[in-house]
């Protein structure tokens, strides 16, 4: 059955699938097909399964769109209504041809970065090929909490963190002579998009002049020949497509200066108390901010300064994934709390107070320094140390310490003068995949949903299959061949599951 | 804890406390004990605050009728609502000790938005407010002149206290002063006519009190309610207001004939430099104005305001000005020099007169202070050499004191970096500050810090002009570039905002891993009121010894005088001067003894015993001999191992309180205060 709160974006009556007439249906997450007269399904295919979507070649008789899944398998179907036959295949092909790529990146970026993490940890490769590829346990149930726990470390490259800019991505663009008088830039793409990022306004000169006034080659000539790029030269050119930049630059700058800072504690502007009357004080040597005054090394000097600080903003701000002119939800969160009331202690804005007391605390001062521990609040201890299911846990839990069955049969004899290398790795392999399900099984405790019951019951005979498929072969093999106790851990580990009674405790 | 700091019941709100604050403690106690004033540098970030805050409540709450008051001054507005926030921890912490409610009334000042809390004043225990509201007579004469003699007064962050008081008693003239000025004693005129027209007895009323005198003031003073005020020099109150200045039309008259003499003056093309009864001969000769009235000026321009019944005082702030002048220049003949200047010296083509009216003189200002209030404390991190503070602002403390910050792990790391790797001495000198192998060894100082110091690094140059050219020269040889390999840069420039603007992406570029420089100004507002605790300043770069700017007439006049006055050669007060805005600016990254910080001082001067023996004794006594004259790579791997140390936080330096009760231990703490 279909979820009640799935969209459908087409409806296709009068498909045929199998010989079977019925109505095709486009939903935001799949396609799924159903015969006349039922209201359910025979066919649903997740867009993120399919690989592609195959149509008949026009002019044939039977006007067929055939869906081909990752997994090779591949389902026709048959537009069947004479009239608009041809029509209801292309809209079903048109909408499928936006939605798959969609999904097919979803799909892929999963896909790549399960190949990611096999590749780069060859150990969990080799579990992989023990319990997946031998087929003890399914792909799926494999990743389920492996990408999870990935997901925690990764969630920023899920949510497609930007990666940010060097600060001295303008120093990369060395130019070298040609050897006929003229220079050479190199630029790359990564330094385009770097540009681009850091200075919108160049951006949208570009956008407004290429390629309809300029190639895009002279576009960036000019760029590097431009008052603009040597910000220390000045701007005197009107001709000059940048010099606009730089007014929108300083425009921006400006807005940002004048939204002021969010942080009371770095406004130099309400620093002091009480600044003289004018006309006070013996500070003559206030330097006249009017650039009348100033010399044409001052302004380029000056320039400079701006430029240095306007390009780290960007660059930051572009690295943060944020625009740096426009004010985030941050400072909108806080703007209405840290007005003007500066003056009064009773009305302190909050941030000011929190950063104010942040300020003044010693922490080394208080008794109570370290870190506040969760106490752990066991309401029966008692049942909780009787009941069965602490019991095998921490016979699990003993046998894989230090000095549990197996550390033991290491201690006792130094394993490596004993046995072979390959059976070596080979008994690393079982241990780690064993772990591995085992960490699977008493994942589930306590059992309190069903799904969970599902699993610990599968789990078990997952074990049941490991441990027939795998284990005893080894154990025999390893007997056969040599002494030892050295697999008996993993067994008794696994007896200690098959013993446990599978009742959910709760 | 409850502390017995020498038989005082002291409640401090912490488990544990810094030998240092046990000792800063005890000195604070006896300078009040001998009712006396007191000098003391302890280091930012070992609480000295909270100290100051809970031995003078303690000692109030003990000996109400001793010490009525504290006063406690601070610089800027952030460091005012610091004490008031520590302040509220104080209190919180005795209300949950003692049970009882909270008696102690405090008020906090922090914009003239206030001025109008004058009466709570008088009941406060606990004022907290900017150092203009004691200093600046303007200003103190509304808020603080009645209040109790039996204040504490504390001047926190004190290290620049002689400049507040230069500047709070300077003035400056141009020709827009005077003719606002103008526009003023006209609008006065005018408000007379019609006065005299519908209320003529008020203007009577006025002349009579003025015959009478300033009987009321004098008496006033004398009975000890008022605090004097160096405007309103004890002289004048004994006199009535000179005949000549009692009418309202004469005195308008009066301000108008001083008006044309001062425009007269400003009318030159070459710098005249002349002392006040030079100014008041000239005066006296060219326009018949006597010394007598002209000391009245201020006192009759009040009087009339309030007579005239003007709300907005505001409007009449240059006449107020010119008639400050008046009275200040008739009233001191010496610690005061009267320059005027045709114009800039930047711009010498642009005509901008300009009358300074300098005050070469701290005292002066901080005069009634120390006379009213029995126990005055100047303290700050950085108060070395601490003999100086005294004979600059004339006073003779009961108490000096330096205190060094204990430490588990020597957490700061100052080192002077004196030449290049090639050789080629570092150094600010003037004679080769522009050297291009001077300023591509700091470039190189500079690359090679942002390349092993994590988060951020603050530079500081001696000024703004040489910042730029640096800067300038940096971008054209191409080091700025390598340096943004490593950190962003982020550099102050002479607007507030702009800079602030700069601080705050420099301290997000910090906080999200990236790394940034801040290139900033001694003496600017970033190196006197910005901290950069924890990885907000990994490394601070003095570039240089920032001496003060020594062409201006101001200073010279200024120096001239320390010596004949004082007896503090030229050269000593410079490197004083000099030697306090360094350690501010290295101290900038040190705020506690959980934080740590480079302190790089790139200039071969710094490892002169002159120059060495000018820093606090916190940063001096971690100044080996193997700190001192380093090249750049020798300041690269001793940098990098105090880094490397610096990784995990070993111990603390505290106390608890049985500790405190062994005789041994309280010996040892006496060895942390270290007695000029």
């Amino acid at each position: 059955m279909a979820a009640l709160s799935e969209e459908v974006l087409l409806v296709v009556k009068r498909v045929r699938q199998r010989k079977q007439d019925g109505t095709l249906y486009l939903m935001a997450e799949r396609i799924a097909w159903g015969p006349e007269g039922k209201d359910r399904f025979t066919v649903s295919h997740l867009y993120a399964d399919i690989r592609c979507q195959k149509i008949s070649p026009d002019g044939k008789a039977k006007i067929q769109l055939q869906l081909v899944l990752h997994t090779g398998e591949s389902t026709n179907l048959h537009f069947s209504n004479e009239s608009t036959a041809l029509k209801d295949r292309d809209a079903a092909k048109d909408l499928l041809q936006q939605l798959l790529p969609k999904f097919k990146k979803r799909a892929n970026k999963e896909l790549e970065e399960k190949n990611r993490m096999l590749q780069e940890d060859p150990v969990l490769f080799q579990l992989y090929k023990d319990l997946v590829v031998c087929q003890v346990i399914s792909a799926e149930e494999f990743w389920a909490n492996r990408l999870s726990i990935n997901n925690v470390d990764h969630s920023l490259s899920n949510n497609k963190q930007e990666v940010g800019i060097s600060a001295a991505f303008l120093a990369d663009i060395r130019p070298q002579t040609d050897g006929c008088n003229g220079l050479r830039y190199n630029l790359t793409s990564d330094i385009i998009e770097s540009i681009f990022r850091t200075y919108p306004a160049v951006k949208q000169k570009y956008g407004e002049n290429v390629p309809h006034n300029m190639t895009e080659k002279e576009f960036w000539t000019r760029f590097f020949q431009s008052h603009y790029f040597h910000r220390d030269r000045i701007n005197t050119g009107l001709q000059d497509i940048f010099s606009e930049c730089a007014k929108q630059d300083e425009k921006g700058l400006k807005s940002m200066v004048f939204q002021g800072v969010k942080n009371p504690m770095v406004d130099l502007l309400s620093l002091e108390d009480k600044s003289l009357d004018e006309g006070y004080g013996s500070n003559s040597t206030a330097p006249s901010t009017s650039n009348t005054n100033k010399t044409v090394k001052e302004n380029s000097n000056s320039a400079i300064i701006k430029r240095f600080n306007h390009h780290s903003t960007m660059v930051l701000a572009a690295g943060s994934g944020k625009k740096a002119d426009a004010p985030n939800g941050q400072a909108c969160e806080t703007s209405s709390t840290d007005g003007n009331s500066r003056d009064s202690d009773f009305f302190q804005p909050p941030i000011k107070k929190v950063k104010i007391q942040d300020v003044i605390e010693y922490e080394d001062l208080h008794r109570e320094n370290g870190k506040k521990t969760v106490a752990l609040n066991l309401k029966k201890s008692d049942s909780v140390l009787s009941g069965s299911a602490l019991c095998t846990a921490s016979c699990a839990i003993a046998a894989l310490s230090p000095g549990g069955v197996l550390m033991q049969a290491l201690a006792q004899q130094a394993i490596n003068q004993m046995v072979p290398n390959d059976v070596q790795g080979e008994l690393k392999h079982l241990y780690t995949a064993a772990g591995e399900l085992l960490r699977h099984f008493w994942s589930c405790f306590p059992v309190n949903t069903l799904f969970l019951e599902e699993k610990v019951v599968k789990m078990r005979s997952n074990l049941e299959r490991f441990q027939m498929t795998k284990l005893r072969p080894f154990q025999e093999k390893v007997q056969r061949q040599y002494l030892s106790t050295n697999v008996t851990w993993c067994l008794q580990s696994q007896d200690c599951v098959f013993d446990f009674p599978l009742v959910p405790p709760l | 804890m409850k502390l017995n700091i020498e038989g005082l019941l002291v409640y401090f709100p912490y488990d544990y406390i810094y030998p240092e604050q046990y000792s800063y403690m005890l000195e604070l106690k006896r300078t009040l004990d001998a009712k006396g004033h007191g000098v003391l540098e302890m280091p930012s970030g070992t609480g000295k605050t909270i100290s100051l805050l809970s031995l003078i409540v303690a000692y109030q709450r003990e000996y109400p009728l001793e010490v009525t008051k504290l006063i406690y001054c601070s610089r800027t507005v952030p460091e005012i609502e610091k004490v008031v926030e520590e302040l509220r921890k104080l209190m919180e912490f005795y209300s949950k000790e003692t049970g009882e409610k909270n008696n102690i009334l405090a008020l906090a000042l922090s914009s003239r938005k206030n001025l109008c809390v004058h009466p709570e004043i008088l009941h406060a225990n606990i004022i907290v407010y900017s150092y203009h509201y004691l200093l600046d007579p303007k200003i103190a004469d509304l808020v603080s002149k009645e209040l109790s003699k039996k204040s504490v007064v504390v001047f926190d962050e004190a290290h620049n206290i002689d400049n507040v008081c230069i500047d709070s008693m300077s003035v400056n003239i141009t020709r827009r002063t005077l003719d606002r000025s103008q526009a003023n004693v006209e609008t006065l005129q005018n408000t007379i006519l019609k006065i005299k027209e519908t209320d003529a007895a008020k203007l009577k009323e006025e002349y009579r009190r003025l015959v009478e005198g300033l009987k009321e003031a004098n008496v006033a003073r004398e009975t000890d309610i008022y605090m004097s005020n160096p405007v309103l020099p004890d002289e004048i109150l004994q006199e009535a207001v000179p005949g000549s200045i009692r009418t309202a039309e004469h005195f308008v008259g009066f301000m108008k004939r001083f008006l044309e003499y001062l425009k007269a003056r400003l009318r030159i093309h070459h710098v005249v430099q002349e002392s006040a009864p030079q100014f008041l001969k000239d005066i006296f000769e060219k326009v018949c104005i006597d010394r007598k009235p002209l000391r009245f000026c201020a006192e009759r321009l009040r009087s009339l305001l309030r007579t005239l019944e003007i709300a907005d005082i505001a409007d009449f702030s240059a006449i107020t000005l010119i008639s400050n002048f008046a009275t200040l220049v008739s009233t001191y003949s010496k610690g005061f020099t009267i320059i005027i200047e045709p114009f800039e010296d930047r711009t010498p083509t642009i005509a901008n007169p300009v009358l300074h009216f300098s005050c070469m003189d701290p005292s002066i200002a901080i005069k009634p202070v120390f006379e009213r209030f029995q126990s005055v404390i100047i303290t700050s991190g950085t108060l070395s050499p601490l003999d100086i503070y005294p004979r600059i602002l004339d006073f003779r403390p009961v108490t000096v004191a330096s205190f060094t910050m204990t430490l588990a792990r020597t957490c700061l790391c100052p080192l002077v970096v004196g030449r290049g790797n090639d050789q080629v001495a570092m150094t600010s000198k003037f004679e080769t500050r522009e050297d291009f192998a001077v300023i591509r060894n700091y470039g190189n100082l500079l690359l090679e810090m942002s390349a092993i110091v994590p988060d951020g690094i603050v530079a500081f140059f001696t000024s703004y002009t040489y910042m730029e050219n640096i800067v300038a020269s940096w971008y054209e040889q191409g080091i700025l570039e390598n340096v943004q390999r490593n950190k962003l840069i982020f550099i102050e420039t002479p607007d507030a905002a702009e800079t602030s603007m700069a601080l705050e992406k420099y301290q997000e570029a910090c906080e999200n891993g990236r790394g940034a420089i801040l290139l900033s100004v001694a003496r600017g507002k970033v190196s006197e009121g910005i901290d950069f605790v924890h990885h907000f300043g990994r490394a601070v770069i003095m570039f240089g010894v920032p001496y003060v700017y020594t062409q201006s007439r101001i200073l010279k006049a200024r120096l001239e005088y320390l010596r004949d006055q004082f007896q503090i050669r030229e050269n000593d007060f410079l490197t004083f001067d000099a030697m306090r805005h360094a350690a501010q600016c290295v101290g900038r990254a040190i705020r506690g003894k959980t934080d740590y910080g480079l302190m790089i001082f790139a200039d071969k001067r710094y490892a002169r015993a002159d120059k060495r023996g000018k820093l606090p004794r916190w940063i001096q006594e971690h100044l080996t001999d193997g700190s001192l004259n380093l090249t750049i790579d020798e300041t690269v791997q001793l940098s990098k191992h105090f880094l490397r140390q610096m990784e995990d936080q070993l111990g603390l330096s505290l106390l608890t309180l049985e500790q405190l009760q062994s005789e041994d231990m309280l010996q040892k703490i006496a060895q942390i205060a270290h007695q000029a």
